[in-house]
């Protein structure tokens, strides 16, 4: 085990030191506390809703981004370095090198969920008491705000950077280019994200058979990110979401990454550098 | 050939036997053999020099001894231990060619973190890291980053990385490379101060004269295989020729020449040269710079 915390310590610090990331953190940081004078004049839950949906998109978007930039830039340097050459002729194997440099990642975009979602809470705790007065004042229900909520909704979206950092290392585990590894991974993120598409294609008596097949195909293969677009029930919702569908939640994204990282040791394992 | 291996007791440190290692390039899968039935075998304590010309299968028999390649056939034991397991490479140190290493660490926190990926307990890890970059001589620009140090450093600084948890076999893949004649006997230093600590060393080397200086044994590979092995008395020595060192000897004349020839094709042999002996250009070298302050 002590390896695979040292290759997660080296690969987060490492990661922390890279301007890319920083500048992603300030960019989204900055697109979140902007929302707020780029929302409408409604007044009540629309423009807390505005707010909360642009966090959450933010979040996802560069989130995305960053697990999966992060994710091939970190694994490409250590094989073009050869410091992974360095490392496998440790007493390491494999897979502690691939787990290892996915907890590091998956730190990180635990660091940058804490600080997005953090942010979106300063944001909304800011402009809810305004709203609540203005609403009240104009004699509509006063909008709900969650901070609970949100701080799920965080970490339902940390697993799903979680499985978007996964998919990543499982592409990248074979691919020979940086580029090749960057593409691929956005079109699997892309397909995980539109999985509804595939889904009514494959259950659509229209389809063609070819388009069937394939779409459950790929609908099998990869995961469904859909299910983490929860935000808005947890967050501006009083019904919110129930604690078995949130566990089920859970479980799907913890499958998911657990899965995919086997996938990344077993195409790792037959790579020769 | 000569022999590839010496008498000895005890389990070898390295243990190869008809080893192959073919690749396959391209989308057709076309094969290209970069291993070719090798066996040899590197005894405990010994330095131990893997030499031939580029592409000729020295870095990927490295490899497969460091379980970062699978072989296609044949077998490769560290101490006993085949070589794809994790618990060979426990005993092992490895210096990859051309180094490249974390530069956002200084020296001291490059060696700690390798020592406890090689599983140095936190008490011993202290002394471990001192005695490494003691070793290395790298105590002094411990502390500065690694993306600050010369080429001879950050050999050095991989050496120490390398034997930062006291590995019994320690693998040097051009140690030399790119650096200068001094940092380069630097590094021939360290390499007999661990023989002396009865390490066994894999030293492969373009760096002839520092081979020869040093090694035990070697091993001469081409286009994949094995073309000789053994100490490099046996395969160096021209037993039908011998020199003659002649010390107070003056106006040596031509007929004094012609008298010695004469000598010898008496005794059946021929007078070839009669040369001055000289020191080697790395020897004036290092004999003639400070190594003073090379930090």
């Amino acid at each position: 085990m002590m390896p695979i915390y040292w290759i997660a310590k080296n690969t987060f610090l490492e990661a922390v030191r890279q301007k890319f990331f920083n500048f992603l953190v300030i960019l989204a940081v900055v697109m979140t506390a902007v929302s707020v004078g780029l929302s409408g004049f409604d007044f009540g839950n629309s423009e807390l809703k505005f707010i909360a949906d642009f966090g959450f998109g933010g979040l996802f978007l560069f989130g995305s981004i960053l697990a999966v930039v992060m994710s091939v830039q970190l694994f490409f340097s250590e094989i073009e370095n050869r410091t992974a050459i360095t490392l496998l002729a440790k007493p390491v194997n494999r897979s502690a090198f691939i787990v290892g440099k996915f907890l590091g990642i998956w730190l990180l975009l635990g660091v940058f969920t804490l600080i997005m979602a953090g942010m979106l809470a300063i944001v909304l705790a800011v402009r809810q008491p305004v709203l609540a007065a203005d609403a009240l004042s104009h004699g509509l229900p006063e909008p709900f705000l969650s901070f609970s909520g949100l701080a799920i909704f965080a970490f339902l979206q940390w697993l799903r950077l979680s499985i978007a950092a996964a998919l990543t290392m499982a592409l990248t585990s074979f691919s020979q280019t940086y580029l090749y590894a960057i593409v691929v991974s956005f079109c699997g993120l892309l397909i995980a994200q539109l999985q509804y598409l595939l889904r009514d294609v494959a259950a659509s008596e229209q389809s063609a058979i070819v388009a069937k097949i394939c779409a459950i195909v790929v609908t099998k293969c990869l995961p469904n990110l859909q299910l983490f677009n929860v935000g808005q029930q947890l967050t501006l919702e009083k019904t919110g979401v129930p604690a078995g569908t949130l566990a089920e939640i859970f479980g799907y994204g913890v499958v998911w990454t657990i899965v995919l990282l086997i996938v990344a040791v077993l195409f790792f394992r037959k790579r020769e550098m | 050939m000569a022999e590839n291996s010496i008498a000895g007791g005890g389990v070898p440190a390295i243990e190869i036997s008809h080893l192959t290692k073919d690749f396959r390039i391209g989308i057709r899968g076309v094969k290209l053999r970069a291993v070719d039935d090798v066996s040899l075998c590197v005894n405990s304590g010994e330095i131990f020099g893997l030499l031939g010309p580029n592409g000729s299968g020295k870095s990927t028999t490295l490899k497969i001894i460091l379980g970062i390649f699978r072989p296609t056939a044949g077998t490769c034991k560290i101490f006993g231990v085949e070589s794809a397991f994790v618990a060979a490479r426990e005993n092992v140190g490895f210096l990859p060619e051309a180094p490249y290493f974390y530069g956002y660490l200084t020296g001291r926190e490059l060696v700690r973190f390798y020592a406890r990926i090689s599983g140095v307990p936190e008490k011993s890890l202290d002394a471990a890291i001192e005695s490494a970059l003691e070793i290395t001589g790298m105590t002094d620009a411990a502390d500065r980053r690694v993306k600050t140090y010369s080429k001879g450093m950050l050999q050095r600084i991989g050496v120490a990385q390398a034997i930062a948890h006291d590995p019994q076999l320690v693998i040097l893949d051009e140690p030399t490379a790119g650096i200068d004649p001094i940092g380069a006997a630097a590094i021939g230093e360290c390499i007999l101060s661990m023989k002396k600590r009865g390490k066994t060393v894999v030293l492969c080397s373009h760096l002839l004269g520092q081979v020869e200086s040093i090694c035990d044994r070697v091993a001469v590979m081409d286009r994949g295989r094995l073309v000789v092995a053994g100490t490099l008395e046996s395969i160096l020595t021209q037993k039908d020729k011998m020199n003659f060192c002649v010390s107070g000897l003056e106006n040596f004349s031509e007929a004094d020449i012609a008298a010695l020839g004469e000598f010898m094709r008496r005794r059946g042999a021929k007078l070839e040269e009669i040369t001055h002996p000289r020191i080697s250009l790395e020897k004036f070298f290092i004999e003639n710079f400070s190594k003073g302050d090379r930090k």
